[in-house]
């Protein structure tokens, strides 16, 4: 342990730790830019500098070691005065000048730009920001860059490279022309992007944002002519109070659900009926291929950031992603066919919406292979917008109920939006249809929590089943290789997040390792709390094969529930 | 491959292409196990390196302060008027590519160019025209 002070305050702290993390530790809040928690430090912004005594320069605390006896100052006249200039030259750097960009900014209510300004103290701009004309990049279904606003922090590049494992975004250039681009300038929509949305959460700035489909929404919801239904996805419920200032985790099912309702929607089901609907169908793939032959390990398909990824880097290896679409697209395929048939809507009436906690869902949806069968789709951030916008006060919703026939689900679907989730969902319906027996502790603890990659064996009858859970793209990326390697695994399940779904790049802001964790505490808390765990005995489920699909892996199903993959390669 | 030649080899490919195609940026994006943008990026970086074909004579001016004094721009605008290209461009047959640049380290002698690896210090007018002339 080292001693040091701060401002006067005598703290202990781990060797090697910095004086921003001791700071934090002291409660002393020193503001960032480039810093992210989890990033390599950087130390490109300055505004985190402070006095440390003996010294002649004003220090960086994100890059500076605490160490033994330092006395550090935090508040004195010449770091205020410091980090007032740097900050007005980074602002001057970052297009707020014309058509009141604030206003109309991504990042409008939870800037970092903006908080920094509030703490630093800005009260005055004596440098004219510098418009640079850079064009904004669009080529991406999932994700829109507009560089002007950018301020050359880093920290999407690190993100990209360093939590997920792929690096599409480089600096070009030097001095005031540094511009964050991608490989040959070709944009998002043309390189190894997997749409997972990461940067966005990085992005201290409205830099980069979601590719928004609302006033689409908006213009169906409009539409007498439209029958609209919508379909939410487990991570969405644990998050969607945030930015009505609610605690991250808390359980909002019911005023979602109500929200929605509110905001015209003429059906709100639930993606968890087809999260329970994959595991049926997934379940009965890998028994199949454990018991008849196949590829294995079998890889779960329902993050459509790992399946580009696995697509661009291992498409060696498609044969062993199940065959599965994912919960939003069967949702999709079933709503514009069961549903609609049951109804008597025509196709071109009906729009299928889903509010996803997902970038890569956007891609996802306009995939050729998924027909159009979801029209739209809206991350947690825009629904958010959508409510706000229509005045509904969150808090304050009764709770509502999801509609029937696609709006019941298991509390092993609600689990899908927290990494290892789908693995214990399968776990405990594959355990059941293999044994026929029934499972009497529900809860596979070794595949739940945060850590990056997570192994567990897990025997099922004779069989002892070898099983992985990885998630955020550079875990997967270690697993991929060892399976490469030659290591042997049954199944795994994958994640392009941090987390799983609940902290997806779709996600409210700020998304970091302690609101993950109070979402995935809500996530569980659902499941713990419903009579029905366990994907197989959903009754609407049951309901579904006999009305219309026939069996797990029938013809029908098959048509319907299954895709196939692109080698995309690098 | 060890990170440390990671310079070293693009200047191989550099100076074998007169540039640094696409598949060599894959090959060494590979070599280093490093992001392909990196490799990208790094190009961006350093004005030496290039990712479009550049002519058989580089010709570099430097416009830093102490060359710009000595009427950099004069020389720049004989440049442009000869070849008729602007800055960062290459002539239509291939032969040259202008570039003006960053101090070359001849403040004392401005103004300044360079042919290819060659340094022309306090040039005129009629210098850089000979110059260019003798580039065959």
């Amino acid at each position: 342990m080292i001693k040091l002070t701060i401002d006067g305050i005598n703290l202990e702290v781990e060797a090697g730790k910095t004086i921003l993390e001791a700071a934090s530790a002291a409660h002393i809040k020193i503001p960032t830019l480039c810093y992210e928690e989890g990033l390599t430090i950087y130390g490109g912004c300055r505004l985190c500098v402070v006095e440390v005594e003996g010294e002649r320069l004003l220090q960086p605390a994100c890059a500076t070691e605490a160490k033994e006896g330092m006395v550090v100052k935090t508040n004195t006249p010449q770091v205020r005065e410091v980090r007032k200039t740097l900050f007005e030259l980074i602002v001057a750097s970052h297009d707020i000048s014309c058509q009141l960009n604030c206003l109309t900014c991504s990042k409008n209510g939870n800037c970092e730009l903006r908080e920094a300004a509030e703490i630093i103290g800005i009260s005055e701009m004596r440098l004219l920001p510098i418009d640079k004309g850079y064009g904004e990049d669009w080529s991406s279904y999932s994700i829109v860059r507009e560089p002007n606003k950018c301020i050359t922090c880093g920290r999407c590049i690190r993100k990209c490279e360093e939590t997920q494992g792929i690096g599409i975004f480089t600096m070009a250039n030097r001095g005031p022309a540094t511009i964050v681009t991608t490989y040959g300038d070709k944009g998002m929509g043309n390189v190894e992007c997997t749409n997972c949305g990461q940067c966005i959460l990085s992005c201290p700035t409205g830099a980069l944002h979601e590719v928004y489909h609302y006033e689409k929404v908006w213009e169906v919801l409009n539409d007498p002519k439209k029958h609209v239904v919508v379909q939410t996805a487990p991570a969405v419920r644990v998050a969607i109070s945030e930015p009505f200032g609610g605690d991250p985790g808390t359980i909002a099912t019911g005023q979602l659900v109500s929200a929605l309702r509110r905001l015209g929607f003429d059906r709100v089901f639930d993606t968890n009926f087809t999260a329970d609907l994959t595991i049926v169908e997934e379940g009965t793939e890998l028994i199949k291929r454990i018991t008849k032959g196949g590829a294995l390990p079998l890889l779960t398909s329902c993050s459509p950031g790992w399946i580009k990824f696995i697509e661009h880097f291992y498409p060696e290896l498609l044969d062993n992603v199940s065959t599965c679409k994912s919960p939003q697209q069967m949702f999709g395929a079933l709503a514009k066919s069961y549903y609609a048939e049951k109804n008597e809507i025509s196709r071109e009436d009906l729009v299928v919406v889903s509010v996803m906690p997902c970038t890569a869902k956007k891609f996802e949806a306009q995939r050729p292979e998924m027909a159009g069968d979801v029209d739209y789709v809206l991350t947690t951030r825009e629904l958010a917008q959508m409510i706000k916008t229509a005045g509904i006060d969150m808090e304050k919703l009764e709770e509502g109920e999801y509609d029937q026939l696609m709006g019941t689900s298991s509390g092993a679907a609600d689990i899908f939006g927290a990494t290892g989730g789908v693995m214990e969902a399968a776990l405990r319906t594959a355990y059941e249809l293999i044994t026929g027996q029934e499972l009497g502790m529900l809860d596979f603890k070794e595949v739940r929590g945060l850590t990056g990659i997570k192994e567990a064996e897990i025997e099922i009858g004779d069989l002892k089943v070898k099983a992985a859970v990885a998630h955020g793209l550079g875990n997967v990326r270690h697993l991929m290789e060892r399976i490469k390697a030659g290591e042997e695994f049954h199944f795994i399940e994958l994640m392009a997040c941090p987390g799983g779904c609940l902290g997806g790049g779709g996600q409210p802001s700020p998304t970091n390792q302690h609101v993950r964790e109070k979402r995935m505490k809500g996530l569980y808390n659902i499941d713990s709390l419903k009579e029905l765990r366990k994907s197989h005995q959903n009754p609407y489920i049951t309901k579904v094969y006999e009305e219309y699909l026939g069996e797990p892996g029938s013809h029908k199903a098959h048509q319907l529930l299954h895709t196939e993959y692109t080698a995309r390669g690098v | 491959m060890e990170y440390a030649s990671f310079l070293e080899r693009m200047h191989t490919v550099q100076d074998t292409y007169g540039y640094i195609p696409e598949n060599e940026i894959d090959k060494i994006a590979k070599e280093f196990n490093i992001p392909r943008a990196k490799v990208y990026g790094t190009i961006r970086f350093y004005s030496m390196f290039y990712t479009e074909p550049t002519g058989k004579y580089i010709i570099r001016v430097c416009d830093s302060l102490s060359c710009h004094i000595n009427q950099s721009k004069e020389i720049v605008q004989i440049i442009k008027d000869y070849l008729g290209v602007e800055h960062g461009q290459t002539t239509a047959d291939k032969k040259f590519t202008l570039e003006i640049v960053e101090c070359l380290g001849y403040c004392g002698e401005g103004p300044v160019m360079m042919v290819n690896e060659h340094v022309y210090t306090r040039v005129s007018g009629n210098m850089v025209l000979d110059i260019l002339k003798n580039c065959v």
